[in-house]
């Protein structure tokens, strides 16, 4: 099974409105009626994505978020069913509400689309999917690129170009809004929108290309995997273990990284528990060990390689798209600045 | 079929960890219904004899007479665990370990002629242990699972990986990176849920080197963070400063 995505092209003309700063709120506070809105709010110095309680915690012009948003499609922690020794299995029931994750970011969108091709197709997850149905994806173009991102460099940003069911451009004086899908189309219909002029495409560019010009990163994809191959003994693997704390963090915020750990936890009557799973990361030193003890990663550039070259190399012939989306979050994570458009750049002796 | 068999030793410590067994107050009962807490000194009158199935030894080996009940105790026991990062490297009494006995002796004692403390160890640098419940005081959470997990008969989950995981998991502000403050969580055991980072305070290393630490690394940071290398060596040797791990973070800079 899988979660179908109308594509832009599909819709002969695509549906543009105007939504003014001002019915931003009231906007919102109609979604609330019937959905659980999820945006990105303040969180000390950063953001996080979160339930919105009132319109007024969202932040919209936030750069980057602590976890992806991937965390209420596949959450950090979730149990999955509670067993009794008498053989009962008691399915954790799904949530029914519909949710929208309001001002997701292009990269972000991609990242989604990437985990809706490891989750739904050849090992369909049921929790993953129960999730990605009732969801809905009102993205925000980027008009401020973090120090970190290099989406631009990938084709996942700043301008998204589908999967999304609404899309925001802030324009300065309110968004345009454009229409991505079907149940998009009825998200509007709650409020009395104005159509957008013709001349708000044309500004939506100017904010895009003002953004494309504020990039300070970038990755060249260039024959990307046979510059990989080529360099898979080299120094910089060497300097990088030296560096790396394999800490985990990076796989940990990355938007892509679908592996999780399954545990049980059982109950001190030692006869009833609960199976629940969490995320788990190649970076840690237990990831490849299997029974009795042999470890396949054990050397930690081992692992540091493992991670770049999944990103950069081993995505592409199974989902047929680079692993990374260019958001930039495990280099703003790492605490000794690994960073891996540095990495590559190094790799092609830039 | 009679109920195993729990002993708690205490060794020299400040008695927290096995605070937090009688912590366990709200299901307290419930385990002893899994367990006979046979040998409980803290929490009993009358404390009954070995043979025990599981020994949580709590407290660093300071001097010749723990030597001799951690060996009794080793001989008793069908598992012995080490229960807190004391038991398991040494803990907060091996911050004494680089200056002389004497010196340390005089600090604290007047009267020296009973006194013949030696280095702090961790329990297994005398007896072979078959578990170790890192952290001051240890988790609760971490020592319940394993209890039922021994009773089960399979292997306890016990975290080996960074604080860090945890704290994503948990999703807080990352306090090295956002704040600039000096963490020692990318380098220490997790299974504490991130306690101090999720209250907004640095990880202080208590639980000990994660699986595959890299110690020498989080110094050199700490170092250009601008902490002096006193403070480095402060850092590292709080309650695991005898650890291999810890011990090259504490002499990297």
């Amino acid at each position: 099974m899988s979660v179908a995505y109308a594509r832009q092209e599909e819709w002969s003309i695509p549906q543009l409105y105007h939504l003014p700063a001002a019915k931003l709120d009231p906007f919102l506070n109609k979604l609330k009626e019937n959905y659980t809105l999820i945006g990105p709010v303040v969180k000390g110095k950063e953001f996080v994505f979160a339930p919105l309680s009132d319109p007024g915690e969202l932040s919209l012009h936030y750069q980057t978020t602590l976890l992806p948003p991937k965390k209420v499609l596949h959450l950090p922690f979730e149990v999955l069913f509670s067993f009794h020794e008498d053989q009962q299995i008691i399915e954790t029931a799904q949530e029914q509400q519909q949710q929208i994750i309001f001002g997701i970011h292009p990269c972000d969108v991609h990242a989604i689309a990437i985990l809706d091709k490891a989750y739904t197709a050849e090992y369909p997850d049921p929790y993953y999917i129960a999730k990605r149905r009732n969801t809905l994806l009102v993205a925000l173009n980027c008009s401020e690129p973090g120090e970190n991102c290099f989406c631009q460099s990938l084709g996942t940003g700043p301008e998204l170009k589908d999967g999304y069911d609404l899309l925001l451009t802030d324009l300065g004086n309110g968004y345009l809004l454009e229409v991505g899908s079907p149940r998009g189309r009825e998200l509007v219909q709650v409020m009395d929108l104005a159509p957008a002029p013709r001349v708000a495409m044309v500004e939506k560019q100017k904010v895009l290309d003002n953004a494309r010009r504020k990039f300070q990163k970038k990755l060249n994809t260039q024959d990307l995997p046979g510059i990989l191959e080529e360099n898979f003994r080299q120094p910089i693997w060497e300097e990088l273990m030296h560096e790396c704390l394999a800490c985990g963090s990076c796989t940990m915020v990355c938007p892509t990284c679908f592996c999780y750990n399954v545990v049980d936890k059982i109950d001190l009557n030692l006869k009833s528990g609960k199976r629940q799973r969490e995320w788990d990361s190649c970076m840690l030193l237990e990831y490849a060990q299997v029974a009795l003890g042999h470890n396949f990663r054990k050397d930690r550039d081992a692992r540091v390689k493992q991670r770049i070259y999944h990103k950069l190399v081993y995505y592409e012939p199974q989902f047929g798209t680079l692993g990374c989306v260019g958001c930039g979050r495990c280099i703003h994570t790492c605490v000794k600045k690994i960073d891996i458009t540095d990495v590559i750049s190094r790799l092609r002796g830039e | 079929m009679s109920k195993p068999r729990v002993a708690v030793y205490k060794m020299s410590s400040c008695a927290g960890c096995q605070l937090e067994i009688i912590n366990l107050e709200p299901i307290l009962l419930d385990l002893l219904g899994a367990v006979d807490l046979s040998y409980f000194v803290m929490a009993r009158r009358e404390n009954e004899p070995g043979p025990y199935d599981i020994g949580l030894v709590e407290g660093a080996i300071t001097c010749g007479e723990e030597i001799e009940r951690l060996k009794k105790a080793r001989q008793e026991c069908h598992l012995l665990v080490a229960l807190g990062s004391c038991a398991c490297y040494g803990g907060l009494p091996s911050i004494k370990n680089w200056q002389p006995q004497r010196v340390v002796e005089n600090r604290v004692y007047d009267n020296l002629a009973a006194i013949h403390s030696t280095t702090a160890y961790g329990i297994d640098y005398y007896v072979p242990v078959d578990a170790y419940l890192k952290g001051c005081p240890v988790s609760r959470e971490e020592l319940l699972d394993f209890i039922k997990s021994t009773l089960l008969g399979v292997r306890p989950y016990l975290r080996p990986h960074s604080v860090c995981v945890e704290c994503k998991l948990h999703e807080n502000v990352c306090l090295f990176v956002t704040e600039k403050a000096i963490c020692l969580g990318p380098v220490t055991t997790a299974g504490c849920g991130a306690l101090c980072p999720s209250r907004g305070k640095p990880c202080d290393g208590c639980r000990g080197p994660a699986n595959d630490a890299n110690a020498v690394s989080l110094a050199r940071t700490m170092a250009a963070y601008g902490l002096h290398s006193q403070d480095i060596v402060r850092y590292f040797r709080k309650f695991a400063g005898m650890t291999s791990e810890f011990s090259k973070g504490a002499e990297a800079v």
